[in-house]
């Protein structure tokens, strides 16, 4: 009950800003095409066409049709699932590991300690990129690796976060009146470690859904990501770019999907990082 | 002949207790104390004095460097070794930020379940204790479906000690219990620890930095300085014709709002002293306005004096207090 | 109360704005300072003293909403002042010592710093040598046995008790006509406390302007002060002479605070508190404050607001029935 009025505080603050109430706006927007695609969608984006290629906007096809006469509307809805699908199976592995190793850090004993914050920093200072090449080459490209990079890539801020949550917490007395009152060490991280930490981890991990889904378009506009029939905004993006002197429809219209969804989950992130505050306290 | 009965073992027991920090910090300094069972005991002391560390090694939070603690008759360590479950149940500290002591995402009313399920206490017999202390400790239901900052200071002390008390623990120790209280609701609280004490015959070791309190609530206090004890007293007597010198400025400090009751400050010079560093001989010799050449080479031991008193000094009772 | 106060508050009124609605903090506080006097203010959670202080700054937070009524400084409506004047009453008229040294001095200035620039606000263009001999003098006068060292310590080196006193010096550079001393002991131990009530004590020979303490410390400000006055619910409850006041009290909570204090030798009776809590900022009613929790309540009380009404020579109490009240309990008891 509470976490719902605290839900629709939180909600509330989001809106009341201008940019907060943008990026919400884009985020729904994008979320809607993203859950039911094939609903939003006027045709099947994998439908060929290749007589009606490279037509203008027209009432059958809203932003009119790619090289090979597939409707543009269409593939782009269907980019939007993918890359949030992407995207938050990335961030579910980073935050589910990253966490892990974060509480785990803060307990270890220091040399193991230190291990963990090694493997963090090689993570961290390992150029992505090149990262995906050496991946790719090996086991092939496809959405699975794609989320494996991300998730990877993403690991080592959530676990250095929730390791400076655990440390902060670790004096705090609930803590200490827990462990008087016989509570084991499993009980204490997962009943009182956990849920203190997860707000900001929560945070992080809206905020890092434009990361990866620029990620995920990078590594597809190179093709090392998602395999054909699969559309992503980054293939999308490529095919448009291979047709450039034809038309410059898709690639200027992928492009923009890809800016303006990337713009509006950075905005939402960090209105929500604003309005969720220590001040919301008060409020009860 | 008259043969005297002889006296009961204490249920608590500090033997030698050290405590010391990263091999620098002394804590605690070879502390013996023993409360016996159904007492009050209070402990004074100002900082870098050792009563919360005393209070944590008693309770198993912190190891004891040297020295033995013993709860009944086993040690705290095989107590926890042994029986980590059962030792819990036995003691309790109740901590001096009580509304921190709670967890702050949980309820209330799930807070006070912890223990009953950390413990696999019997729920209906436990769920039915519970609400008797929620009543017996004036607090109302609908504070169990509140979180710990919708509620007071005084109600999250309240909440502490019904946490606490669902497992019947044989010893309470409190730290500060009316820290942060306001004047006219702390005799409320005291009172339901003296009569939680009556009735459930629990034995208590009090910290209080207010003298106050320590006077009308406990029956002996320990006075403690830099890591020792340096007195050990019944609370009148001590409070009547303290022995050790810092006990006597201390007891002085406190102003009294009857003129009556009003006796010169005994004003100490300088500040206390680092723990890691402690003065030569007897610790207090560089605050004593009544120290002698033999106290700033020679460390007194805690002696026993008649009435079941004891003290760390060379020359107790030098330092009197003077009334108005 | 004094014949030509330096201070004289008539009917200051403050509220803020808060999630839960309006908080009235202050609700109308008549009280005068005299010249040269110890003014101890004393009260509990939610009473307002420390609002009060701040007031006489006029450092209020940003969600204040109202703040009505009278301070006369010295003939001057501090009011109604604008900003810029007001801040020229700051740091030169009127000085404060707050309750926590820890935070109050700013970490990367040395003592030094902190003091020089005190005086450089009062003396401008002090040159650097007669600062530092000032402030070495100001760190002797309170207390420091070393003061040519300390001056060029960095807070963090320094004690509790050694910040405090830091703090005192440079209210005291300021040589203000009112010094506001916001709880300046309860942060310290009680044997340093000690020292800094010496040292205040020890203040009275040398300084000459008026002092306003705020505890809730009862004993602390019977010793201390020569006047008293008793907050509740953001309303003065009672005022006069310390010794008269604590001896011979008029205002029920006043007398229901004295019985609180666990003063009294006989250990095993029952320890007295008040019954109830402390009223709500946000709700205002409009009867007498203690109502709700007045052993002695009637009718009369739930009229309105008791207004302060004299209580003897110097004396007010905010309580419509005092006089009836004290007979009552001169009677002796039938049993």
């Amino acid at each position: 009950m509470t976490v719902l009025r605290t839900g629709w505080t939180i909600l509330r603050r989001v809106c009341a800003t201008v940019t907060g109430a943008t990026g919400l706006g884009i985020v729904v927007v994008v979320l809607i095409a993203a859950l039911f695609a094939p609903w939003v969608s006027t045709a099947d984006p994998d439908k060929l066409d290749v007589m009606n290629r490279f037509s203008a906007p027209s009432l059958a096809h809203w932003l009119g049709t790619d090289h090979l006469g597939r409707d543009l509307y269409s593939r782009l809805v269907h980019g939007a699932t993918i890359a949030l699908a992407v995207a938050l199976s990335a961030i579910a592995v980073a935050l589910s590991v990253g966490t892990l190793l974060g509480v785990a850090a803060a307990y270890l004993p220091p040399r193991l300690e230190r291990l963990v914050l090694i493997v963090f920093d090689v993570i961290a200072s390992f150029p992505s990129m090149v990262l995906a090449l050496a991946i790719v080459a090996v086991f092939g490209p496809s959405t699975t690796i794609v989320i494996m990079i991300a998730g990877i890539t993403l690991m080592p801020h959530f676990g250095r976060v929730a390791r400076g949550q655990v440390l902060a917490l670790k004096s705090a007395p609930f803590l200490e009146a827990e462990r008087i009152l016989g509570a084991s060490f499993g009980r204490i991280v997962g009943y009182h470690i956990l849920p203190n930490i997860i707000g900001p981890l929560v945070i992080l991990a809206s905020m890092d859904i434009p990361v990866v889904i620029t990620i995920e378009a990078g590594l597809s506009f190179l093709g090392l990501g998602v395999r054909p029939p699969l559309a992503s905004w980054g293939t999308l993006i490529q095919d448009g770019y291979q047709f450039l002197s034809e038309s410059w429809v898709p690639v200027v219209v992928a492009s923009s999907a890809l800016a303006i969804a990337t713009l509006g989950f950075t905005l939402f992130g960090e209105a929500l990082r604003d309005a969720v505050d220590p001040r919301i306290r008060q409020e009860h | 002949m008259i043969v005297g009965a002889t006296r009961p073992a204490p249920l608590v027991e500090f033997a030698g207790v050290s405590v010391v920090f990263d091999g620098r910090v002394r804590a605690l300094d070879d502390v013996t104390l023993a409360v016996g069972k159904g007492e009050i005991v209070g402990l004074v002391g100002e900082s870098g004095s050792g009563k919360s560390t005393l209070c944590r090694v008693l309770v198993g939070l912190t190891q004891p460097s040297s020295g033995t603690v013993k709860v009944g008759d086993r040690t705290v360590g095989e107590q926890l070794a042994q029986a980590p479950l059962a030792f819990r149940r036995r003691i309790q500290l109740l901590l001096q930020d009580a509304v921190a002591s709670l967890s702050p995402r949980m309820t209330i009313g799930r807070t006070l379940e912890e223990p009953i399920a950390i413990h696999a206490l019997p729920r209906a017999g436990a769920r039915l204790e519970l609400d008797g202390i929620l009543k017996r400790l004036g607090l109302s239901n609908d504070v169990l479906a509140k979180f710990p900052h919708q509620i007071s200071g005084g109600q999250a002390r309240r909440v502490g000690l019904a946490r606490a008390l669902v497992m019947r623990p044989e010893i309470i120790v409190a730290d500060e219990p009316t820290a942060g209280l306001d004047v006219s609701v702390q005799g409320e609280l005291l009172n339901l620890l003296l009569d939680l004490q009556r009735d459930f015959g629990l034995t208590y070791l009090l910290v209080s930095h207010n003298l106050n309190v320590i006077r009308r609530v406990t029956e002996r206090t320990a006075v403690m300085y830099l890591g020792q004890i340096v007195e050990d007293a019944r609370t009148n007597e001590l409070f009547a014709t303290p022995a050790h010198p810092y006990s006597a400025a201390l007891l002085s400090t406190n102003p009294a709002v009857d003129p009556k009751r009003r006796v010169h400050p005994i004003v100490l010079q300088g500040e206390i002293p680092s723990a890691v560093n402690p003065p030569a001989g007897c610790r207090f010799h560089t605050r004593c306005p009544v120290a002698q050449p033999k106290c700033t080479s020679d460390p007194p031991l805690l002696l026993p004096l008649d009435g079941g008193r004891r003290v760390r000094c060379h020359f107790p009772f030098s330092l009197a207090p003077r009334r108005h | 109360m004094s014949p030509n106060p330096l201070v004289s508050i008539r009917q200051l009124k403050l509220e803020a704005l808060t999630a839960r609605g309006t908080a009235h903090i202050l609700r109308g506080i008549d009280l005068d300072i005299g010249k040269g006097r110890i003014v101890g203010v004393v009260g509990e959670s939610g009473s307002g003293k420390s609002s009060l202080a701040a007031c006489l700054l006029r450092l209020l937070p940003a969600n204040v909403s109202r703040l009505d009524g009278e301070i006369l400084f010295d003939g001057v409506d501090l009011v109604a002042l604008r900003e810029p004047a007001m801040n020229a009453y700051r740091g030169a008229r009127i000085a404060m010592i707050f309750q926590d040294p820890m935070t109050a001095l700013n970490p990367l200035f040395t003592v030094g710093t902190h003091l020089r620039d005190v005086l450089r606000r009062r003396h401008p263009g002090m040159a650097r040598d007669e600062a530092r001999r000032r402030s070495v003098a100001a760190l002797s006068s309170v207390g420091f046995a070393d003061a040519p060292l300390h001056v060029d310590s960095y807070p963090h080196q320094l004690s509790g008790g050694m910040r405090q006193r830091v703090m005192i010096a440079m209210a005291l550079l300021v040589e203000p006509d009112l010094l506001l001393a916001d709880e300046p002991t309860t942060a310290l131990d009680a044997t340093v406390e000690a020292q800094i009530v010496s040292l205040l004590e020890n203040l009275r020979r040398t300084f000459s302007g008026s002092i306003v303490f705020i505890s809730h410390h009862l004993g602390l400000v019977a010793q201390l002060c020569d006047d008293l006055c008793v907050m509740y619910g953001g309303t003065i409850v009672e005022s006069g002479p310390v010794a008269d006041v604590l001896g011979g009290p008029r205002h029920p909570y006043t007398r229901a605070l004295l019985a609180c204090e666990l003063e009294d030798e006989a250990g095993g009776g029952r320890l007295v508190s008040i019954p109830g809590e402390v009223p709500d900022p946000v709700e205002m009613r409009d009867a007498c404050v203690f109502a709700p929790r007045c052993p002695h309540v009637r009718e009369a009380c739930l009229a309105g607001m008791p207004a302060l009404r004299d209580a003897g020579p110097g004396r007010r109490a905010a309580c419509v029935r005092w006089e009836e009240v004290e007979f009552e309990l001169s009677k002796p008891s039938q049993r």
